[in-house]
Formats: C-alpha cells, sequence, structure tokens
C-alpha cells in the first residue's frame, strides 16, 4: 500500500509538471494583461503602466517569464496578486476557510439525505413513497444550481426572510462567540443546500439501486431463512456493502470541498475560492489564477489517488500492487 | 477559459432581470397610510434623529486597498469616502474648494496651504501638515511603481528625492503644524487641481517601508482616517463596518453605523424592497423596477462619463499621432453617421433615459462645457439630412443594391466593433447602431470583441477595429489634453488637428490664459467647436448617475462631485 501510494505520488511530479506548462500558455494567450483594463486618463499615466509592465515582466518572452514563474512557485514563492497587491498565498488562504465550510456544509446536507432518502427507498423500492423520492431527484439530478439558487434565493430569502441572500457572516456578530459561528450557518446553509443538491440526488439514487441490487443476493436470503430480522438484514447485512462504493466517492469530495464553487458562490456572493478564481480570470491576475489553477490540478490528482486507495481499504479483493 | 465564462456570466444577468422581475409587482405597500405621514411630519418638525444603522451595497467585490494613497479601483473608494477626508474638495462646478486645507497662490507656482487645526486622525493624533509631507514623501520614494507619481513629480525636488540626490523634497517647505508651503517646477494652470492631496498618518506607518504598505494591516484591515465614520471591524472582499466618530472635525454624525457589503447585481432589488439595504448604486438596466418599489427613491445626479463612436484615422506611431487612414476621412461622412442615430431613442431604449444625448465631448456639468446653444452643428436625428449629406459628399448607391458606395465607386461597408462582457444587452445596442446607418444607406456590419481584446486592439490600433464604441469618465481636471491631444494614447481615434490642438495647448499655458478661468473656458469653448464640426468620434451621450436611497434615510444630497458628507445623513425612527 505505501509503495503504491509513494509511486502515484511521485507519478503526479511530472503530471504536474504538464499541466503548469499548458495553463501557464493558456493564461498567456488570454488576450490583454493585468493593466490593460487600467484606462482612467485622470488616475493612471502611460508611463506607470508601461513601467509596471516591464516590472511585472509582461515584455519577457513567454518561456522566460515560464521560468520565472516556475522557478519562484517551486521555492514556494507564488507570486503577488496584481489585484490586491498581497502576496497569492495570503489572498487563497483569507477566503479559503469560507470554501472549505461551504463544501464540508453541503457534503453533510448531502450524506444525510442521501443516507435516509436513499435507504428508504432502497427498502421499499417502487412504492409511494419511493417514487416521489425518485421524482424529487430527477428534479434534483435535471435542475441546474445556478436555477436552484435563484429559486432558493427568491423564496427563502426574499419571500419568506428565513434566510440571508448574500455574504458569509453577519459584521457586527464578535468573532468567536456562538451568536457568530450560529450566523455562519444562518448563511451557509442555503448556498450549501444548493450545492449539494446535484450529489444528493446522484448519492441517493445510488444508494436505493445499491440497496435494491444487494437484497436479492444469496446472502440476503440466506439471513431471511435464518429468520434474522428486516431490520437487521437492511441496517447490517445490506447496508455495509452498499456503502462501499459511496465511500470511494469521498476522494473526489475533496476536490469539490476546496475547489469551490463558481456558480453557487456568484450567485450568493459567498466570497470564497470559486468567486476568487472567476475574478482573477477576467481581471487577468496571473499568481492567483495560476495558484488557483495548480492547486486544483494537484487536489484531483490526489483526490483520485484517495479514491483509489479507498477502494482497496473497503474492498480487499481489489489489490493495489 | 473564456467562453463558459462569457456564458455564466450572461446566464446570472439573464437571471438577474428574472429576479428582478420576481420581485416587482406584488404586495404594494401602504404607503397613503395616514399614520405613517404623520410619523413624516413628525421628523420633519424635529430635524435630524440620531442613530440607526445605515445599510450600503457595492455590487462588487472591495479589493481591500482602503486608503487613499494605496487605493485604485471603483468600490475600495467608496469604502475610504465614508472614513477619510480629502485635503481639498470640489463643488458642483468641479471647482477645487477649500476642505481640510485651504490655499492661496499669486503666481501658481508657490501654493501656500493652511490646514484647519483640531482635525483628528482616528488613532487621536493631530492632523498636521506633517502628515501630508509624509504622504508624498512616500509616494516619492515609490516613483515610477506608484500610480499617484504623476500627481507627486510636478513638485519641485521630488525628481531628486526619488533619484536619492537629496534627502528631503526641495519644493515642500513646513512654516509650522498648520502651514506648507509647496513650490512647483514651474507654473501652470492645473497644479492645485494635480496634486496630490491626501495626507498620510505618519504614526499609524512609523518605521513601515513605503513598499509593504499597501500590503500592510493599516490599509487592509486596521484603517484609520479623519472622516466622519470609524473603521471597526473588515470581512475581506465582503463587508466593513464603521462606527459614528464622535470626535469629526465638522460636527458628529447622525447615524450610529455604516454597513458596507458586496452583493451580487442580480439581488439589489430584492433587498431594497425587503428594506435590509439603504442606499446603493446600481446598473442603468434596472431603474424600472427600482422605481416600482415604494419604500426606495431613485436619486438622480449628472455624471462625468460620456460615450461616443470613434473612428480609427490614423495609428500612434510610439510618440504621437498620425491621421493616414483614409476609409472614414470624410468628415461629411461622420457627420452624417451622427445625424442618422435616434439617440434619445437610443438611451431611453438601452440606459432606461439616464443619459443625455450631447453635441461635444464634455459632460454638461464641468464648468469648461461650452452652451450646447453655442455649438456650431446641432445633431438633432434627421435620417433625410444624413442621406442629403451622403449624396453631396459621393456616397451614391452606383450598383443599385441598396446600399451606397464611396465616392471612388467602390463597395463600402461600415465596421462597427462593440466590446462584449456579458452583458447581453451590449450587443443589442449595437445592433440598433448599425440598423440607424443602414437606414441611410451605409452597409454595416456588426463585430462584438471580447472586452480584453478590444481594449488590446484598441491600443494598438489594430486594422481589425475601424468605428468602435467607447467611454470616458472624466474628473476634476478639466483638461482634455490627455484625451484628446496629439502626444496621447488615449486619443483612440489618433485624431490629428493643428488648430484644436493649439487651442489646447494655449487654454493650460500660464502665459496666454494667466490665472483668468474665463478666458480659459473660451479657449475650451472653441476647442468643442472644432469637435463639432470634424467629429473624429460621435458624442453619443453622457450618462446621469443614479443611487437607490431607501426612504427612511433623510440628508442626503448628490452632485456631480459625490454626496454630501455622511455626517449629515440621518434615519428617520
Amino acid at each position: 500500500m505505501l509503495k503504491y501510494s509513494l509511486r502515484r505520488i511521485l507519478g503526479m511530479i511530472p503530471m504536474l509538471f504538464l499541466i503548469s506548462i499548458v495553463v501557464f500558455s493558456l493564461a498567456k494567450l488570454m488576450p490583454g494583461d493585468s493593466l490593460s483594463g487600467e484606462i482612467d486618463p485622470n488616475n493612471t499615466d502611460p508611463a506607470y503602466i508601461e513601467e509596471m509592465r516591464e516590472k511585472l515582466g509582461y515584455n519577457d518572452p513567454v518561456h522566460i517569464q515560464y521560468f520565472t514563474w516556475i522557478t519562484n512557485f517551486m521555492q514556494g514563492d507564488f507570486g503577488k496578486s496584481t489585484r490586491y497587491k498581497i502576496p497569492a498565498s495570503e489572498i487563497i488562504a483569507e477566503r479559503l476557510p469560507n470554501t472549505i465550510f461551504l463544501g464540508f456544509s453541503s457534503i453533510l446536507i448531502t450524506y444525510v439525505l442521501a443516507f435516509i432518502m436513499g435507504i428508504y427507498a432502497g427498502r421499499k423500492p417502487y412504492t409511494i413513497g419511493d417514487n416521489a423520492i425518485g421524482t424529487a431527484n430527477y428534479i434534483g439530478l435535471a435542475l441546474p444550481s445556478f436555477v436552484a439558487g435563484v429559486f432558493a434565493i427568491y423564496f427563502f430569502s426574499f419571500n419568506l426572510g428565513w434566510f440571508p441572500s448574500n455574504g458569509s457572516v453577519d459584521i457586527s456578530t464578535t468573532e468567536g462567540t456562538a451568536g457568530y459561528w450560529l450566523s455562519r450557518i444562518h448563511h451557509v446553509f442555503l448556498p450549501a443546500l444548493v450545492l449539494g443538491l446535484l450529489s444528493t440526488a446522484s448519492y441517493t439514487q445510488f444508494l436505493r439501486n445499491d440497496i435494491i441490487e444487494n437484497s436479492r443476493k444469496d446472502f440476503v436470503r440466506t439471513a431471511r431463512a435464518k429468520g434474522t430480522p428486516e431490520s437487521k438484514i437492511y441496517n447490517q447485512h445490506i447496508l455495509r456493502n452498499s456503502i462501499i462504493p459511496l465511500i470511494t466517492f469521498l476522494g473526489f469530495d475533496i476536490v469539490a470541498l476546496v475547489g469551490g464553487a463558481i456558480i453557487t458562490e456568484t450567485i450568493f456572493t459567498y466570497p470564497g475560492i470559486g468567486q476568487l478564481f472567476l475574478n482573477s480570470v477576467s481581471q487577468r491576475d496571473y499568481p492567483v489564477l495560476m495558484t488557483l489553477t495548480m492547486m486544483f490540478s494537484f487536489l484531483t490528482l490526489f483526490g483520485n489517488l484517495v479514491a483509489d486507495i479507498l477502494y482497496g481499504i473497503v474492498d480487499p479483493r481489489i489489490r493495489l500492487d | 477559459m473564456k467562453k463558459p465564462l462569457l456564458w455564466l456570466a450572461m446566464l446570472v444577468l439573464v437571471l438577474s432581470t428574472f429576479l428582478a422581475a420576481c420581485s416587482g409587482g406584488d404586495t404594494k405597500k401602504t404607503s397613503n397610510d395616514p399614520k405613517e405621514n404623520d410619523k413624516d411630519n413628525a421628523a420633519e418638525e424635529t430635524g435630524p434623529q440620531d442613530g440607526g444603522t445605515l445599510t450600503y451595497a457595492l455590487s462588487s467585490e472591495f479589493k481591500g486597498l482602503l486608503n487613499w494613497n494605496f487605493y485604485d479601483a471603483d468600490g475600495d473608494d467608496d469604502i475610504i469616502a465614508f472614513f477619510d477626508d480629502a485635503l481639498i474638495d470640489y463643488d458642483e462646478n468641479l471647482k477645487a474648494e477649500p476642505n481640510i486645507a485651504s490655499w492661496t497662490t499669486d503666481d501658481n507656482k508657490v501654493f501656500t496651504f493652511t490646514f484647519e487645526k483640531g482635525v483628528k486622525w482616528h488613532n487621536g493624533e493631530e492632523l498636521t501638515v506633517h502628515d501630508w509631507v509624509f504622504a508624498l514623501e512616500t509616494i516619492a520614494t515609490l516613483g515610477g511603481e506608484h500610480q499617484r507619481w504623476s500627481n507627486v513629480n510636478t513638485i519641485e525636488g521630488a525628481k531628486d528625492f526619488n533619484e536619492g540626490k537629496a534627502d528631503k523634497i526641495a519644493g515642500l517647505e513646513v512654516v509650522d503644524d498648520y502651514t506648507l508651503k509647496i513650490t512647483f517646477d514651474k507654473a501652470r494652470v492645473n497644479n492645485l487641481e494635480n496634486v496630490w492631496a491626501y495626507p498620510l498618518s505618519r504614526k499609524e506607518f512609523e518605521g513601515i517601508d513605503p513598499k509593504d504598505m499597501a500590503a500592510s494591516e493599516q490599509v487592509r484591515t486596521k484603517p484609520v482616517g479623519t472622516g466622519p465614520f470609524k473603521v471597526a471591524k473588515v470581512i475581506p472582499g465582503e463587508s466593513v463596518e464603521l462606527v459614528k466618530n464622535e470626535n469629526y472635525w465638522k460636527g458628529a454624525p447622525h447615524l450610529d453605523k455604516i454597513v458596507v457589503k458586496v452583493i451580487d447585481s442580480s439581488l439589489t432589488t430584492g433587498e431594497l424592497k425587503n428594506g435590509s439595504l439603504d442606499m446603493t448604486p446600481f446598473h442603468p438596466t434596472v431603474l424600472p423596477e427600482i422605481e416600482a418599489l415604494d419604500n426606495v427613491e431613485v436619486v438622480r445626479f449628472p455624471g462625468l462619463s460620456y460615450y461616443y463612436i470613434g473612428f480609427k484615422l490614423g495609428k500612434y506611431d510610439g510618440k504621437k499621432n498620425v491621421m493616414d487612414k483614409d476609409k472614414y476621412a470624410s468628415k461629411e461622412l461622420r457627420q452624417a453617421m451622427l445625424f442618422a442615430i435616434n439617440r434619445q431613442e437610443w438611451v431611453d431604449a438601452f440606459f432606461s433615459g439616464l443619459g443625455k444625448p450631447l453635441n461635444r465631448p464634455i459632460p454638461s456639468s464641468h464648468w469648461i462645457a461650452a452652451d450646447n446653444k453655442d455649438m456650431p452643428i446641432q445633431y438633432e436625428y434627421d435620417p433625410e439630412k444624413a442621406k442629403e449629406i451622403l449624396d453631396k459628399a459621393g456616397y451614391v448607391d452606383k450598383d443599385g443594391d441598396g446600399f451606397r458606395e464611396d465616392p471612388k465607386g467602390e463597395k463600402f461597408t461600415v465596421k462597427f466593433s462593440h466590446y462584449a462582457t456579458g452583458n447581453p444587452t451590449f450587443e443589442a445596442r449595437a445592433k440598433a447602431m448599425t440598423q440607424y446607418w443602414e437606414a441611410v444607406g451605409l452597409k454595416s456590419e456588426l463585430q462584438m470583441t471580447d472586452v480584453n481584446l478590444y481594449y488590446d486592439q484598441l491600443e494598438k490600433d489594430d486594422p481589425a477595429l475601424e468605428v468602435f464604441y467607447g467611454g470616458w469618465g472624466t474628473g476634476a481636471d478639466p483638461d482634455p489634453l490627455p484625451l484628446w491631444g496629439i502626444e496621447s494614447v488615449w486619443n483612440y481615434p489618433r485624431w490629428v488637428n493643428d488648430e484644436a490642438q493649439k487651442l489646447l495647448e494655449d487654454a493650460v499655458d500660464l502665459e496666454v490664459v494667466g490665472t483668468d478661468t474665463e478666458k480659459r473656458a473660451q479657449l475650451y469653448a472653441d476647442w468643442q467647436k472644432i469637435f463639432n464640426e470634424e467629429v473624429p468620434s460621435l458624442p453619443i451621450l453622457e450618462l446621469e448617475e443614479v443611487m437607490a436611497v431607501s426612504k427612511r434615510v433623510q440628508g442626503v444630497k448628490f452632485d456631480v462631485s459625490g454626496s454630501n458628507s455622511p455626517h449629515e445623513w440621518w434615519i428617520k425612527q
């Protein structure tokens, strides 16, 4: 297992290197640079823009720019955000907690809802309850998050006034108090629900189908023949087997956790990584853009690795070496 | 990477209209309630009430550079204005007027500035001229790396200081704590408007390397100023809480608190309706929905920006503009194209009527703006006249395809470019322009270009760009030289006219105009007349600014220079 993990991690290095080249070239191919938007003649002197372009190295050939960037990057210097004028790592660290909180809440909601609905539907397939859950799930699958987000804001924020429509916390609460955390939960609930909608629907259906499939297997018939109570059969024998594939999804959820949700964060004006990424693309904030892209790439590779390892753990039949 | 982004932004916009539409219509509040009217009267009689929290919204994320000396974008300045005062203010005609500093000068070269006594920073220190000297020296240390260097390098000795040849800026002479004498390198008409007039607290920034100041917490999360409100808390990129400054030098504010938060523009109408928002600027396209709200008043005030359609007449050769492109060189063609546009109809359709057609490239509220009546040509919508001018100029349909050929008899197509940002109304409004031209027989083609690429092409005189849509915001300094001068990169049409250039140069030449603003205004008026006849770019409209203000907020006034001081605002309880 250890050998396998090490081999995979070493294999990531050339992969990340290639990704960095592609992403860097693509970023530089975008028209304009971080200074081309600044065309306010009363505030900005052309000489200043020229000097900044020279200083930021935008006038150098692309391969030299890449080399400078990758050298600094390897040494842990991710560059200074051209938009925020602070190091890229600081601005990312500032937003990351919000995104992790949102991602974590969304996963929590997803798992709780998926388990309750999936187990119920799997146990009583083809009943009214199952069909109702199925219908709800297919609506959830079909509804893109930007539509769901707008509806959620319209009903729960504007009409009912239950949840705020924007922000991550009420600024007048003092940090660290119970009120502060309640306010954060209050703010995160709606975006987290919308964000989790799609995966809730797919996890529920996945779990339901797996339970139905397992309940027809031989070991279940044997257990029934022995007179094991129905609830024990479902909660222990079947559920244990059906959870296995779901657990492997955890690896991919890591990426979703940190990758943020561009659309959801934008609609709910929730200051996280997704929003930061979107801004950095449109403002050509290369240091932030590149750091985030590299982070996402790494996490995707890492998430894949975790998923593979988890497979091996929950299902000993799969040999990793 | 571009496409999904565009698509996403478009969706958000489309949905925002949907949201806005949803939150319109239903449940009218009973504004005719007699009780409420009584309360109105009572409040008017008792005068301003103290207390209350005002919520102000920004539609895009602020960068968090919360200091006049380091900010560089929209959003941040809205917040700074609440807690930091400028030394010099501008009146409704954008003429400088004393705020903390007043000044005297005899020759426009040496200025003596006198500070108000007893103005305190939020950290308790008194504001003195040393703080201003500190700000100027900080900028001069950074030199070309600082955006405001051009506002400082006109002071005598600033360049020597920057190069390390002097340990002080020679042109700054501190007479006493409240008096500073500034000597500029030469006499100019606009030395006062140009000089950087924002102090920087020495105590706060003591010992910080000027290079690190922009990233320091004194700028980002714990800023201080001299203004009516103090910053209590900053949540980066999301919201700022400001509390009242009891010791404000103009008097304690009425409001207890101002909360500034960032909300997506699609939420504006709903939040205003809910009463969870008291004041916000907004995009002209949502005006009808906001006007329909009972609890919100829309305040309109003259703006300082104008939009135009420019023609690429030449190129920038690295030093100056050269007019060498012939396609749109005919003045008559350009005039006809302006006569062909129904600007009022266009403004009503795409700017909710928040704008006025104009005949010169200077917004009306600026003191150098010439009277519209004096303009030689009034470009009223007149397609017949446009056709007549085109006929006379030789643009006639020779091959009978319904469109005019150029005087040489060759096919002629107006290639019009507009930037695309994801705002779905942009393509429609650009298309409308080409339709106006086609109606007078000019074949027109529309090209929507991604905004970043667009400005890149514009700056570099890319041949792909021929006729383009653009806009300028003008500041307090009236000088059009940076926009239309022969050496200016911002002169995107690359228009060169010796007579016009001479007028602009004379208007800032102290030997010609002296300190006589009347004379200066006259020269600018003459320049606007030339522009009006030549129309190197077609002036389309000047924008009217709007602010949505909740009806419970009182004492708010806006003019072209912005709002009145927030310490006069109050909330009806």
